[in-house]
């Protein structure tokens, strides 16, 4: 298949038609509004579902085979904000707090972004590692903490401690927040339960997922759109910075997956993964620890920008750039 | 019936520093509070809701007067300059005033 048949197959998937539809929704205004209780109904039901299908594929593979791509991952997440934040600090001349929060959203990710991916590979018929829903469990936290670090100034001899409110009540939500608690947590259900247990949930947590996933990118769609009257707030440079630093990232993402060894699809998916920003995790984190920044910066640049790059051309771009670096 | 006057002291905030606010209340004198969530604008910005994170929050509590003043000095020191919020008191009179 050709570059152009991949990004067309792409984006004529109903999640980025859906998308779409929620985009064309907030920009007119329209009344459709779904009820507050439904988004975060929606966000359990598919992190249990990718946890819980990545648990099983564990126990079929066996962690003497994910440990080494999961910890590379967890290394990956952890080091991008070391270099988004002096690209923000000098280029971007972003504040401390404003690149420290910016970088721990781009180093964390999106799971959404992630499912996207998943998704595309499934429709082209590419295998990938069932099991790379534990990169997605372990590369969210890291970046939170470094980025969190990096904002409270700790470089120019600012403080981060234990007692400061505001970061004990960050930690705790980069460590055990719901992503990171849900998405484990059915991981370790799911290994434990292997294919036993997944026919048993199946008829609930697999074969209604594309329904749930389109209805969940309404909403995003809805959100992303009412964000995009703030592109004009956040400047050019993270207009671009939004734009390429996925690129790099996940370019980075790829040839990592796979020196690690995983298969093309898998290597497509550890770069969107490098690829995504933090919407949900992030943002509170951040918010609860270093309050001095500016949230309109990072969520507009995550939300706006980046997450709807990588849903449309993002993942096929990283599929390429598998397939280029390891034929 | 007697009535005994108190204060009630609203709190409404982004919703991410709802279990701060709490502490700060609690630690204060507060023997309970009520949330709700909430949806609005204000100085800086819109503060739409829709992702749960970028919600607002009302917290209520009723307390002695001189308690309410602790509070709202607290409040005020601890978390004005940096997060989107307003916080006031108000008269109230109330059945059992050994409850608060």
């Amino acid at each position: 298949m050709d570059f152009f048949t991949a990004i067309q197959s792409n984006l004529l998937s109903p999640a980025v038609l859906f998308f779409v539809l929620g985009v064309f929704a907030a920009v007119s205004k329209s009344d459709l509004k779904f009820p507050d209780s439904l988004y975060t109904t929606l966000t359990i039901y598919l992190l249990i579902a990718i946890g819980f299908k990545g648990g099983v594929a564990i126990h079929e593979a066996g962690l003497g085979v994910v440990w080494l791509p999961a910890l590379a991952a967890m290394v990956l997440g952890g080091l991008i904000p070391l270099w988004t934040y002096p690209v923000l600090r000098k280029l971007g001349k972003f504040s401390v707090a404003d690149a420290g929060a910016i970088a721990a959203h781009y180093g964390s990710v999106s799971a959404v972004t992630f499912i996207a991916a998943t998704n595309f590979l499934k429709s082209i018929d590419e295998p990938f590692e069932n099991y790379a829903s534990a990169f997605l469990a372990v590369m969210e936290s890291p970046a939170i903490i470094v980025g969190v670090i990096l904002g409270k100034g700790v470089i120019g001899g600012g403080k981060f401690s234990l007692s400061d409110p505001g970061v004990r009540h960050a930690l705790r939500d980069a460590l055990l927040g719901k992503g990171v608690l849900l998405l484990i947590g059915s991981m370790i259900i799911g290994s434990l339960c292997g294919k036993r247990g997944m026919a048993s949930v199946e008829g609930f947590f697999v074969t209604p997922f594309q329904g749930v996933l389109a209805l969940f990118l309404l909403e995003m769609g809805m959100v992303a759109g009412r964000r995009l009257a703030d592109l004009k707030k956040v400047g050019v440079f993270l207009l671009i910075f939004g734009l390429t630093a996925p690129l790099l990232h996940g370019f980075v993402g790829v040839l990592l997956g796979g020196w690690v060894g995983l298969s093309t699809g898998g290597a497509t998916l550890l770069g969107v993964l490098a690829a995504s920003a933090s919407y949900i995790a992030a943002p509170a984190a951040v918010r609860l620890s270093v309050p001095e920044a500016n949230p309109t910066f990072s969520l507009t640049a995550a939300l706006a920008i980046t997450f709807p790059f990588n849903i449309s051309l993002g993942i096929p771009f990283f599929f390429e750039a598998a397939k280029l670096l390891h034929p | 019936m007697t009535l005994h006057p108190m204060r009630l002291v609203t709190v409404i905030c982004e919703a991410v520093i709802e279990e701060r606010i709490v502490e700060v209340l609690r630690e204060c004198g507060a023997q309970g509070h009520t949330a709700f969530d909430v949806r609005g604008s204000g100085r800086q910005g819109q503060r739409s809701a829709d992702l749960v994170e970028s919600g607002n929050v009302q917290i209520e509590v009723i307390v002695k007067p001189a308690t309410a003043e602790a509070m709202l000095a607290r409040l005020h020191s601890e978390f004005f300059q940096d997060y989107a919020m307003v916080a006031y008191e108000s008269e109230v009179r109330v059945m059992r005033p050994d409850k608060f």
